[in-house]
């Protein structure tokens, strides 16, 4: 694991500013968390004034954003940070473009509830639900491996996605054969399978921001690499 | 909304009095036949920190120089508008010129120590007021060594000659004679152009925490310094105010096109 010290610089108030800037971001974080969980108490109880909250507090994360992006710009432009602390605020900037994207895809799965789209099959409703718990798992490691800049963290938790995207595919498969002998409509099917997608890519948000950790800690972009070379790949940083 | 950063941006034109460290009105200066400023009218603000940027001949070292009447030196000056400091006009000609020296200190571009020892340097101004007994001398020595960050590394040599430090600690020593004498504001005209890199970070974090003892006003031809240590900036082109607003503002978003290209180099 490779910690980098940003409270070390001789100006005290860049220290305070680095700090916040990852303050924020764990905020946001946080907040996306919660409003997942929110979102699969909703689907499980029903509970469509729940749901509502949800799509209502996306604002909230939407002006987080907002406020974070333009102070890496402040800080961009008054410190001219370099090395690891440039490294920090460009992976800030583009983690909480994932985070955001998270986000609207937790909103898009209560509007499952909202518009009373829930899957009658309950096969259906408990595995879209343990994949979700899976999904917020999967967060909270990311989140974590950010807040310590734990990089062996973040590969544990990326590899997490892999098996999240076979439940998915799996689940996709009983659906088709679902459909068939189902009296549901089309329509709603396809709300339940946009609201499926929705939640594989939370799981692949994740996995960019654990791709950011490692670009962090080891100064190396991860991204597009095969899972097969990464560990090569890790190696040779070593 | 929740509020993730909290920065101060004060509105600079609707600045009110308490909150005025100095207020500029129509200050028009001229060297002889040559105009130097023209029509500056500026609030800054107290216990912040205002960086005045520009290119070289803009008139920002004249500009800072008037706030506590140094261009009275050169013979061929005239000016026209006034300067508040509280309500006192100090253009005025019946100003205590020593008076406002005393309440407006000035640290330059390159460390001037007296050819004398660390402490006397420190007393000296103290001295000249008239300030004789040595227990206030000794109190007032270390208070201000310890508020320019440099108590450490000399209180066991303090009758030692001045010219024996480095640049960097020459520079702070210069600000140590500055502070004890409490200015209320403190000029400072490139006081770190002189220094290497590592020292200037260590002014510049020393210049953030004296803003809670004075208001500090400082030139600097290096706008990075300027966006580093500055809560608020102004723009000077040709003797003129272009723009002047919180420092996250004017590096990030200019309204002015000069100020923009000045800050990012297409300056023709």
């Amino acid at each position: 694991m490779r910690q980098i010290a940003f409270n070390t610089h001789i100006s005290g108030k860049f220290n305070t500013e680095l700090e916040d800037l990852r303050n924020s971001v764990l905020t946001m974080g946080g907040e996306v968390e919660q409003q997942l969980i929110d979102t699969l108490k909703a689907i499980r109880l029903n509970h469509s004034g729940l749901a509502e909250k949800v799509a209502l507090n996306d604002l909230r994360i939407n002006s987080m954003e907002i406020q974070i992006d333009k102070e890496c710009m402040r800080i961009i432009a008054k410190r001219h940070p370099t090395a690891s602390d440039l490294r920090l605020v460009m992976i800030i900037s583009k983690a909480i473009t994932d985070i955001e994207r998270m986000g609207d895809e937790i909103e898009r799965m209560a509007r499952l509830v909202t518009k009373q789209k829930i899957p009658n099959s309950e096969s259906v409703k408990s595995s879209m639900l343990s994949i979700g718990e899976k999904v917020v798992a999967m967060m909270r490691g990311t989140f974590d491996a950010f807040a310590r800049q734990d990089d062996n963290s973040a590969l544990e938790v990326y590899d997490q996605d892999n098996r999240i995207d076979s439940e998915y595919k799996r689940l996709l498969a009983y659906i088709v054969k679902e459909m068939e002998s189902s009296n549901e409509s089309m329509q709603d099917w396809l709300e339940i399978l946009w609201a499926l997608r929705s939640l594989e890519r939370v799981g692949d948000r994740c996995k960019n921001i654990c791709e950011y950790v490692v670009t962090l800690t080891r100064g190396e972009d991860i991204r597009h690499t095969p899972l097969e070379n990464l560990s090569q790949t890790l190696e040779n940083l070593e | 909304m929740l509020k993730l950063f909290d920065h101060e941006h004060l509105d600079l034109d609707n600045l009110s009095d308490d909150l005025t460290a100095i207020r500029v009105e129509d200050l028009s200066l001229q060297f002889g036949n040559k105009h130097v400023l023209e029509n500056i009218s500026m609030r800054i603000p107290k216990h912040r920190v205002t960086a005045l940027i520009g290119q070289s001949g803009c008139g920002k070292s004249t500009l800072i120089s008037s706030f506590n009447r140094m261009n009275d030196l050169n013979p061929q000056c005239r000016y026209q508008g006034q300067i508040y400091i509280g309500d006192r006009d100090i253009n005025n000609k019946k100003q205590n010129v020593s008076e406002l020296r005393t309440q407006v200190g000035m640290v330059f571009q390159r460390p001037n120590p007296f050819p004398m020892s660390i402490y006397e340097n420190v007393c000296y101004g103290l001295k000249l007021q008239g300030i004789k007994v040595r227990r206030q001398l000794d109190d007032a020595v270390e208070r201000a060594l310890k508020d320019a960050a440099l108590w450490k590394e000399v209180k066991d040599r303090l009758f030692e000659s001045a010219s024996v430090l480095s640049g960097g600690q020459q520079q702070r020593l210069v600000i140590a004679r500055a502070l004890a004498l409490k200015p209320d504001i403190l000029l400072l005209d490139e006081p770190t152009s002189a220094l290497d890199p590592l020292t200037t970070l260590f002014i510049e974090e020393l210049i953030a925490e004296l803003k809670h003892r004075c208001t500090i006003i400082i030139v600097t031809h290096n706008m990075q310094q300027a966006a580093r240590v500055s809560d608020y900036t102004a723009f000077l082109h040709q003797g003129r105010l272009i723009e002047y607003s919180d420092s996250d503002t004017l590096f990030t978003t200019p309204e002015q096109k000069q100020t923009e290209d000045y800050i990012t180099g297409r300056y023709g």
